[in-house]
């Protein structure tokens, strides 16, 4: 690998997978097959069931049911933001929070978000963040859209 | 209203479950139509015989179909799951995922419609939804490794890295024993979990955890490298020294472990000191194999002077001695800096001297290659003085003569022969040389790929074809175009189409483009089985990798060079709307012409697509009836014939600048470093006065090179119109471009700011055409003088065939007329007097 170094933003390793592909018509059909087949193994209860009863001399099924337990009052049901246990509070998920919690406050002017969505061509969801994220204010957000760079 | 089904019914469709999933779809059939005659308005019978018609290719009767039977039925999971997998057959995701859902909430507890509804919400990267469909199918099952891995996934890609650790912690701690180390799923998980560690920044604990689970790990390179990573970024520089001295001892060609093991070191290769001990260090592993390239090339980096001399002979000798035809791609990334490059030139001319050209004295064991050195001498120096950093084309056309005396029939020599032409810019004899290259090695795939790519160059579009047809599977539907097609062959789909642009087959060349637009879909729909397939065998890593480079799959440069040239015929045909009639190449400029010539012109022009048209029927009728079965792409599903090989309708478009707006967006998005992907996202949005999207265009472009000219050209432009609306900007965005659009200072007169322009960039003819063409926009009764300044640039030292090419195109953007052109052609050949651009216009 002495030759020119690669661009930053090559990735190397890139080009071994094709390797083991399949080359002829029947391969290609096998790796077909073999994908759905695994995906009926799945869709079969009593395979699916058989692996897990498989699986569980391994496992503790009473520590995993508290397992369980423990993950749902950590995780709490649904939300995006919400899966850190009550203990160890990220810096991120808690941000996250912050910011959903800012982001119900603002209210935003059906015009404005019209205006965005004409002028910058943002879907109507991206329109009302981008104008939250600027309190409200359709200049902002707009010369915000316009100079970010990347 | 849910129909009651007799038994005798009820036991039929069952069986009609059973058909489908055995995929017998002709009984399915028979069975779903005898329940659907004694109970016509069956919805989940209906949505099944829809499923039935669908996996049988009738996807419109199947929809139709479905539709009736959630009629019948609203309250059917079947139907609503049945809606939703034929939406999914036909990609519509966002349909399928509401689909599901509807089916989901009336049967809570079906892990089918859950899976697949969680599948659809990764693809569209719906992570909150996901991280729920997934909570609720660890919860149906959590004896299932998969399901706690999964759910780990949705934490970790939704960006919460603290709970996809503790995911997978908790499944740990539920373990009784601990794992066989054969255990590749258990292997793979820690490893995932040590790199969310990882990711989250905390490289100590990383680390610990590393160790404490680093001898039960398979992936051997992969924990040595990680190791060692963290071991250098903890600044623990000896372990991790010799963490990256094991890693060499298992590949010795990787660059960045001497790169890695440099900085354990703390050696700089800017410091002359450590230098010294840089090269004892390369010279240590140099001399551990006689075999081992990167340790002797890579001190070449940042060796200067005489020292770099010094190491650069015996590099150099060595190579060419054995006669290694790759020595100077090897070394021209050195020729970045002069002083080498020089270097090498002296060093290289050197040995072609000094050795006896003719008869060596020294026998060497194989007999027929007695001369290799001096070849390789020669073949090293045609392709040095071929190099646009140290280019001298009647050299190295000389010094590939001489190498092909001694050997006429090398493959590579003819090769940079032609490359040589092509330089000239005799695209003519560049194409002849490389099939005479290609002939003489009829079974190299490679060369016989690089003489199709020559005779594209040369727009000998059905000759490349044909040369392509010897390698192609030419019983698939198309031909070989069509198998180059299945097969994805970008390459050449790219260079056809662009070959076809150059030509004015405008048709022809978006057809080739939308084929490489719809491969990218291809790609990004590629995923989906992978989203249980990876879990499933607990290669998470890998999965990760796929989905992240899936995030960003249209930052590759293959989409920018088809969605550039796409959009700029898009906008070309948004300017000129009579070039969708031009199909067969280009067409006279009706602007010019009397009204009469026009009329006959176009008639002319008519006569010949009908023309075409017929031959073209009847080809494809002849075709039907030589094709007795139904033709079947690589995959075995049957391939529905292409209404529009000549790219008619993409060309006869009513939205010319909406399509452009589609090859645009993504490139903006991903990669907005590309400046002319902004030029051109510039000209589409101002053609559809979207003055601000076209603002950032700008102030993006400036962010990367302030100076460009054709951002120079457009600031004037978008300045101009902005200046000259029929009504004004509401308030608001007009705040927002006084406040942004400081790209020309505001007292200056435009035409002042692109005369100081001009003289600034007096020098470089790029930059000249952007100032031209900005006059020629500011006051078109300039034109005439700015006809005799572009004509000028031609003498500029350093110009290039491709400048030349550029100011003939903005010469007739310019509607010069027909002696001007042929004045500036006459210029142009008198500089490049073999290239073939400039003979007829």
């Amino acid at each position: 690998m002495a030759e020119e170094p690669q661009p930053g933003n090559i990735q190397e390793g890139a080009d071994d997978a094709p390797a083991d592909l399949p080359t002829s018509a029947e391969g290609r059909k096998e790796a077909a097959a073999l994908s759905s087949l695994e995906q009926r193994h799945d869709d079969d209860d009593d395979a699916a069931g058989a692996g897990a009863a498989a699986r569980s001399k391994n496992v503790d099924t009473e520590a995993l049911g508290k397992a369980m337990q423990n993950l749902d009052r950590g995780g709490g049901v649904g939300g995006a933001g919400a899966g850190a246990g009550a203990g160890d509070r990220t810096a991120s998920s808690s941000a996250g929070a912050g910011a959903g919690a800012a982001a119900k406050k603002v209210k935003v002017d059906a015009a404005d978000v019209g205006l965005l969505v004409d002028q910058l061509e943002l879907s109507k969801v991206k329109a009302t963040e981008l104008l939250k994220a600027h309190d409200g204010d359709a200049v902002r957000a707009m010369t915000a859209f316009v100079t970010a760079a990347p | 209203m849910p129909q009651q089904l007799s038994s005798k019914d009820l036991s039929l469709f069952r069986q009609l479950h059973k058909y489908y999933d055995s995929k017998q779809y002709k009984k399915g059939l028979r069975n779903a139509d005898q329940i659907l005659r004694r109970n016509p308005n069956h919805g989940d019978t209906q949505a099944m015989k829809a499923l039935i018609l669908n996996a049988m290719g009738q996807t419109d009767e199947a929809f139709a179909l479905a539709k009736e039977a959630l009629k019948h039925d609203m309250k059917s999971h079947i139907c609503w799951h049945v809606y939703g997998l034929l939406y999914r057959s036909v990609k519509n995701f966002e349909e399928a995922i509401k689909a599901y859902k509807f089916a989901l909430r009336l049967q809570p507890d079906n892990g089918n419609i859950q899976r697949d509804l969680a599948l659809l919400q990764m693809q569209m990267r719906d992570y909150a939804g996901y991280l729920q469909s997934r909570r609720a199918m660890l919860q149906a099952r959590p004896g299932l490794r998969q399901n706690w891995t999964a759910m780990a996934v949705a934490h970790h890609l939704s960006g919460d890295l603290a709970a996809a650790e503790k995911v997978l912690t908790t499944f740990e701690e539920t373990l009784t024993k601990p794992p066989p180390k054969s255990d590749l799923e258990h292997a793979e998980a820690m490893l995932y979990k040590n790199t969310i560690i990882a990711e989250s920044g905390d490289t100590r604990r990383a680390l610990d955890h590393l160790e404490s689970i680093m001898r039960n790990q398979l992936d051997r390179t992969a924990v040595m490298e990680m190791r060692a990573k963290y071991l250098l970024s903890l600044g623990r520089m000896e372990d991790a020294e010799a963490a990256y001295r094991e890693l060499l001892d298992r590949n010795n060609e990787y660059r960045a472990y001497y790169e890695a093991l440099e900085k354990c070191l703390s050696l700089e290769r800017s410091n002359q000191e450590h230098r010294e001990r840089l090269t004892a260090l390369y010279d240590e592993y140099a001399k551990s194999s006689e075999r081992v390239d990167a340790a002797r090339r890579i001190p070449l980096d940042f060796l200067e002077g005489e020292e770099f001399k010094t190491a650069a002979d015996p590099y150099l000798r060595r190579m060419l001695r054995k006669g290694v035809p790759s020595t100077f791609a090897n070394v021209k990334a050195l020729y970045s800096d002069a002083s080498k490059k020089q270097t090498i030139e002296e060093l290289v001319e050197g040995y072609s001297s000094e050795l006896p050209m003719n008869g060596s004295a020294e026998k060497q064991p194989n007999g027929d290659h007695s001369d290799s050195f001096q070849q390789a001498v020669l073949f090293f120096l045609a392709q040095h003085y071929n190099y646009y950093l140290s280019r001298n084309l009647p050299k190295a056309m000389e010094f590939t003569d001489k190498a092909l005396e001694r050997n006429p029939e090398s493959v590579d020599y003819n090769m940079t022969k032609a490359r040589i032409w092509k330089h000239y810019g005799d695209l003519q004899k560049a194409s002849e040389t490389m099939n005479h290259a290609r002939s003489l090695d009829e079974k190299d795939r490679y060369i016989n790929s690089k003489c199709a790519k020559y005779q594209l160059r040369n727009h000998q579009n059905e000759d490349a074809l044909k040369t392509m047809s010897k390698f192609t599977k030419n019983d698939t539907v198309g031909g070989p175009l069509g198998d180059l097609h299945d097969m994805q062959c970008l390459w050449y789909i790219t260079e056809d189409g662009l070959s076809y642009a150059r030509q004015g087959k405008y048709g022809l060349a978006l057809k080739r483009f939308k084929a490489i637009y719809d491969m990218f879909d291809v790609w990004q729909e590629d995923q989906f089985d992978f989203h249980s397939y990876s879990i499933r065998k607990g290669q998470v890593r890998a999965y990760v990798d796929m989905v992240r480079w899936e995030d960003r799959l249209r930052e590759h440069p293959f989409y920018a060079r088809i969605a550039i040239p796409a959009a700029k015929i898009y906008v070309q045909l948004f300017d000129k709307p009579s070039l969708a009639s031009g199909l067969n190449g280009p067409i006279p400029d009706y602007d010019k012409m009397d009204a009469s010539e026009r009329r006959k012109a176009m008639k002319k022009a008519k006569r010949e697509q009908e023309k075409q048209e017929k031959a073209e029927a009847e080809r494809r009728e002849a075709e039907k009836k030589n094709a007795a079965k139904k033709p079947v792409g690589p995959d075995g599903e049957p391939k529905k014939e292409d209404p529009d090989p000549q790219g008619k309708q993409l060309l006869a478009t009513k939205e010319p600048l909406g399509e452009a707006t589609k090859y645009v967006e993504p490139l903006l998005e991903f990669a907005p470093r590309n400046i002319e992907g902004q030029n051109v996202g510039f000209e589409v949005f101002i053609r559809r006065k979207k003055y601000l999207r076209g603002l950032k265009c700008l102030l993006q472009t400036a962010s990367v090179d302030p100076e460009n000219p054709t951002l120079h050209e457009q600031t004037i432009r978008l300045r101009k119109s902005l200046d000259s609306l029929p009504e004004p900007l509401s308030p608001k965005v007009s705040e927002v471009v006084k406040s942004s659009f400081t790209l020309i200072p505001d007292n200056v007169s435009l035409s002042d700011f692109n005369e100081s322009y001009i003289s600034k960039h007096a020098g470089s003819a790029a930059h000249i055409r952007g100032g031209l063409d900005a006059r020629q926009s500011l006051d078109s009764n300039t034109q005439k003088k700015n006809e005799e300044e572009l004509i000028g640039t031609l003498q500029f030292s350093g110009v290039d065939i491709q400048d030349g090419l550029d100011g003939l195109a903005l010469l007739k953007s310019w509607g010069a007329d027909e002696a001007t052109v042929s004045k500036y052609d006459e210029a142009a050949r008198k500089r490049w007097p073999e290239a073939t651009f400039f003979e007829t216009s």
